[in-house]
């Protein structure tokens, strides 16, 4: 361990007269910390639960909507893992689709409406049903360390709870500040108040920390739109499910739910006008936000100002339930004057009259670099000290989920429950983002893109299971209903790959040759050839069918990519092999600038591989230190 | 790992060009068993003392010194061999050196290996501190790249170019719900096609570097009885070749290594071309037909004082004809033909001339040539990757989607940057970003 890495400036703590002892404190329960308390509590560890209410559990302040390119790998994955996410959007889910469905199974990404009340409601109830969770309510505030670790935690009311290990997933909420227009409001969210006492008690350990901003759409009033009017006269696009809807957990069976619609719209000239006219007064443009904002998720002004040559702009209606009242105004998020907001609302073709139940806004808050973090997500300067989701320059709620459920397993370890969890870029997109964060900090809010991994065709939906299942069972994570279910899968994903390869079939030109052969040839399919019969023993579980027949699919017709890219991993895990002792003193590499040796003692790399990818380290600096690893190693001895 | 510091290098230590001597220097803990088994000198090297010796295959006569770790420039055990300041004479010497297990050196790569040795200090190793702490990856080759310059900066445009490809390819598949068509399959093909010819060029000038480097080889092709021989002796300076009037007398290939305006050429004399029962003939006139088959250039040598026949087909193959004997009275006249009399030399120094323009060597002045065997073989992957990505995409009927084509054009990227240094992947989404107007 490292010689006391927590700074000589934090407070001495006199010990607290502490009212209960858990293993793990998770302060948040938003998707990070759910699944975060989810997976401690699966482990076996005792967890108390953090939030200032149980209204908001699992929350969606913004986006009423799971999944998405990338992201919706991530539910996959986390789902394999044992996680909440997958089954709380099915069981809630009122819209389903699979992205990139005219594309290979690699890039298919599942997304879906959620009725965000009910869904936090279901991801409650699976914490109510977990005997090791007990909730704390009330407003988190000050860290308690002892002998350079973490031993408790503070209510700003004043009672305290220790703990073994602490998860800190407080989202917008660390000095949150909204602004709508001129005006200002501290708070995490909407009618929230934010975190001062718990972002000065983390502020005192010395982090690097940064400040960001996210922003969100104004909310209309369903009953003031005439969606059926609009639709017939075509200013509305209606936008629908897929039938039947694919699910997101492994455990899910089919879905069967009447879908809602969505609509599609765009915006005018009218709506550029007003923004143009009215630029001064938003908060994004005149100075007023300094917090830097995710630019694949730009605000209505950014989209206006930044891109003036595109004629309009893509605008989603979405409703925020079955019978919610609200309607999401996807595309449209802003931080403009309310009076500016309710005449763009008007602006747009349809919503002459919509009503606003409330505007848009900004949010700005502060978060802490990652690059702060080991990879089991802890803290190098306070040891038994976990952060995940926003708080770690992420953005979206899938990104949140997964972190959480790495920070829960890992914080439970070193509450001495479980073996803990690191997954690898090549295994998993949650090990891309965890790689991503900690090796290269944020400097925008991080969101998943599938080119952020670099062996794309073998990180699929279909095969998350094959890939994490075991991964989670070894952690803890998975129970036994979940791994008998998986362990029947894997058999039947192998015997088919050889049903595929001993079964012989006849081509187009009358020759007989093994089914994966004839696979390989592109306008051949397999559930063409099991529906002509052409291959009897290959075995199909109804509710799983869409997921066999594109892993085996997949698996033979893309062999030699599979391959290919299966062999890059082999090349790279060289370096990846290759560790750095982890108080591998930078500082005596001869050579290194003060830059690269600063950069390299705050990531703290675990292996050559990682220092790699660390930004600004070239790869002669990497050989530089790969020889001295080696040489200071063996002096050491 | 980027390289290895613990390998064998090899270089030529000295600027390039000719000089009067020419410095090959060998780094690591395999420099004095590689050197030892390229010289003929049997012995054991002395340390820090001069032997003179010859290149086993007969390349050059040097000077051999050893400097053993931890007294030598670059901290490792060193061995430098100095030959004739000929750019060919040094390159064969490296090559040979590659053949039997040292590595190319990058650029810079002995002053790093000084200063991690720590025989230099910071001062001196400015240069290197330059390759380690670069803000970007081409700064730091271009502090290094004099030799290779034209190169680097040959693969950042076609980088640049494929980097544009592949984000809007990217986009397609992370941003499916935008409406937008990032790139159109005419516009992709187009690109696929534009980066293709510039790696083929790349790759084309390669291989004439490597004639400039390891020499060309000259095939002198024709009847019986035209010359072939007198013409082969009159080029090399010296009778290796038998020259008799009996048609018939050269049977097996006459070799002989000779420099014609600077380059490094082997002639090749050969059986003359007929029909014959003879078994030993036979057998030369089909090793004759071998070494056109692999010529870089081939003279085909006929007699002026004699009726012309139909010349030899010599398909795919530069070719040069030679009017020879035309110190004899001409019975033809053909303006394409060299005229050339192997027998007073007339004529020889119009043919030298003409060898090299037809060996196109010239054309390589100003052009990136890729001298690193390394580099060579990275550009050949990208080529291999870019045409597997071209089929891909754009295979008629059954088109692979963005996600197959990527990771080839990915590969060709990667073997780019194992050439120009490294790139962090999140410009690929700035590059997007900029662009496109993306995101709900």
């Amino acid at each position: 361990m490292d010689p006391s890495p927590v700074s000589p400036a934090s407070p001495v703590v006199k010990r607290l007269d502490m009212k209960n002892n858990f293993d793990v404190i998770v302060i948040g329960a938003g998707h990070a910390g759910c699944e975060a308390a989810f997976a401690a509590s699966r482990l076996g560890a005792h967890v108390g639960l953090c939030t200032l209410t149980t209204d908001t559990v699992a929350h969606m302040p913004c986006n009423p909507a799971i999944g998405g390119t990338a992201k919706g790998h991530l539910v996959r994955e986390i789902d394999a893992l044992g996680g909440l996410m997958g089954r709380a959007i099915d069981a809630t889910g009122i819209q389903f689709k699979l992205l990139n469905r005219s594309r290979g199974p690699a890039v298919w990404s599942p997304r879906a409406q959620a009725d965000k009340k009910a869904y936090g409601r279901w991801v409650k109830s699976a914490l109510d049903a977990e005997p090791n969770i007990e909730w704390i309510i009330g407003r988190a505030g000050r860290i308690i360390v002892e002998h350079g670790r973490v031993s408790g935690l503070a209510l700003e009311d004043g009672d305290a709870y220790g703990c073994r290990a602490l998860v800190i997933t407080t989202g917008t909420f660390l000095n949150g500040l909204i602004h709508i227009g001129p005006e200002q409001h501290p708070s995490g969210r909407a009618g929230e108040p934010p975190s001062r006492e718990l972002a000065e008690s983390l502020k005192s350990f010395g982090f690097e920390w940064g400040r960001l901003k996210t922003g969100t759409p104004p909310r209309l009033d369903r009953e003031s739109i005439d969606f059926d009017r609009c639709v017939a006269d075509g200013r509305f696009t209606v936008e629908r499910g897929d039938t039947p809807p694919a699910p997101f957990s492994f455990l899910s069976g089919s879905i069967e739910r009447d879908q809602t619609a969505c609509y599609l719209l765009h915006t005018n000239d009218r709506v550029r006008d007003l923004v143009r006219a009215n630029i001064d007064r938003s908060p994004l443009f005149n100075g007023q936000i300094r917090g830097i904002g995710p630019r694949y998720c730009p605000s209505l002004e950014d989209k206006i100002v930044r891109f003036p040559d595109k004629e309009r702009h893509q605008i989603f209606l979405e409703p925020e339930g079955v019978d919610a009242r609200e309607i999401y105004v996807n595309g449209f998020s802003m931080s403009l004057p309310r009076d500016v907001q309710a005449d763009l609302v008007h602006a747009l073709p349809g919503l002459e009259d919509a009503v606003l139940l409330r505007p848009g806004y900004a949010v700005e808050y502060d978060f802490i670099q990652p690059t702060e973090l080991t990879r089991r997500l802890e803290t190098k300067r306070v040891p038994g000290l976990f952060l995940a989701g926003q708080i770690n320059g992420t953005s979206g709620y899938e990104e949140a989920a997964a972190q959480g459920l790495m920070a829960g397993a890992n914080a439970a370890s070193c509450a001495s429950v479980g073996p803990g969890l690191e997954l690898g870029r090549h295994e998993a997109y949650v090990g891309i983002l965890v790689d991503d964060l900690i090796t290269k900090g944020c400097l925008e809010p991080y969101r998943m893109f599938t080119s952020r991994a670099e062996h794309r065709l073998l990180l699929r939906i279909d095969n998350a299971d094959l890939r994490l299942t075991s991964r989670g069972r070894e952690a803890g994570l998975v129970d036994d209903f979940r791994w008998d279910k998986f362990r029947a899968r894997q058999r039947r994903f192998s015997r088919n790959l050889e049903v595929l390869d001993t079964t012989l079939v006849r081509t187009a030109t009358g020759d007989r040759v093994a089914a994966s052969q004839l696979l390989r040839q592109p306008e051949i399919r397999l559930a063409d050839l099991i529906s002509q019969e052409r291959l009897p023993d290959f075995e199909l579980l109804a509710s799983d069918s869409a997921l066999d027949l594109a892993s085996a699919e997949t698996t033979v017709k893309y062999a030699g990519y599979l391959r290919r890219q299966e062999r890059e991993i082999e090349r790279a895990h060289k370096d990846e092999r290759r560790r750095i002792p982890r108080d591998f003193p930078f500082e005596r590499v001869p050579g290194l600038s003060r830059e690269v040796v600063q950069r390299l003692t705050q990531v703290r790399p675990d292996t050559l591989g990682q220092a790699l990818r660390i930004p600004g380290i070239t790869p002669a600096a990497v050989a530089v230190l790969g020889a001295f690893v080696g040489r200071l190693a063996a002096a050491s001895q | 790992m980027p390289f290895s510091t613990q390998d064998t290098i090899v270089a030529i230590a000295t600027p390039p060009g000719r000089g009067g001597i020419g410095v090959v220097r060998l780094s690591g803990a395999e420099a004095l068993a590689v050197s030892s088994s390229l010289i003929t000198h049997s012995g054991p090297l002395q340390p820090r003392h001069a032997t003179f010796t010859r290149i086993v295959d007969g390349i050059d006569q040097v000077v051999v010194t050893y400097f053993p770790a931890p007294a030598s420039y670059t901290g490792d055990d060193v061995v430098e061999l100095s030959a004739h300041g000929s750019p060919v004479v040094l390159g064969a010497i490296v090559r040979a050196a590659i053949a039997r297990g040292a590595r190319p050196a990058e650029p810079g790569e002995f002053t790093l290996r000084a200063f991690l040795n720590g025989r230099i200090d910071l001062t001196q190793a400015e240069a290197v501190n330059d390759l380690i702490d670069a803000s970007t990856p081409l700064q730091a080759r271009a502090a290094f790249d004099q030799l290779d310059g034209t190169l680097t900066r040959a693969i950042a445009g076609l980088d640049a170019a494929l980097f544009d490809v592949i984000a809007r390819l990217e986009a397609s598949v992370d941003f499916p719900e935008e409406g937008y068509h990032f790139v159109e399959p005419a516009e992709l093909a187009q690109a696929l096609d534009e980066l293709l010819q510039r790696t083929a060029a790349l790759l084309g000038d390669a291989r004439r570097g490597r004639l400039i480097r390891e020499g060309l080889q000259i095939a002198i092709v024709g009847e019986p009885n035209v010359g072939k021989s007198s013409l082969f002796n009159a080029l090399a300076g010296a009778s290796r070749a038998i020259v008799t009037d009996v048609p018939g007398t050269t049977r097996d290939l006459v070799t002989e290594v000779v420099d014609i305006e600077g380059l490094r050429v082997t002639l090749v004399d050969t059986a003359g071309l007929r029909d014959t029962s003879d078994p030993v003939e036979i057998e030369g006139v089909s090793r004759a037909h071998q070494v056109m088959a692999v010529a870089d250039l081939i003279l085909r040598v006929e007699d002026r004082s004699r009726a012309r026949t139909a010349p030899v087909a010599c398909k795919k193959h530069k070719v040069l004809y030679v009017a020879n004997k035309s110190d004899l009275t001409p019975v033809w006249n053909d303006d394409r033909a060299v005229s050339v009399s192997a027998a007073t030399g007339i004529g020889l120094d119009d043919l030298r001339h003409r060898i090299v323009s037809a060996l196109d060597v010239e054309l390589l002045r100003d052009r990136p040539a890729i001298t690193n065997i390394r580099h060579v073989a990275l550009v050949d992957r990208a080529h291999q990757a870019l045409t597997r990505a071209r089929a891909a995409a754009l295979a008629e009927g059954g088109a692979l989607s963005e996600e197959f084509v990527l990771a080839d054009l990915s590969d060709a990227r990667a073997a780019f940057e194992e050439i120009s240094g490294r790139r962090a992947p999140g410009d690929l989404l700035e590059h997007i970003f900029a662009k496109f107007c993306i995101g709900k």
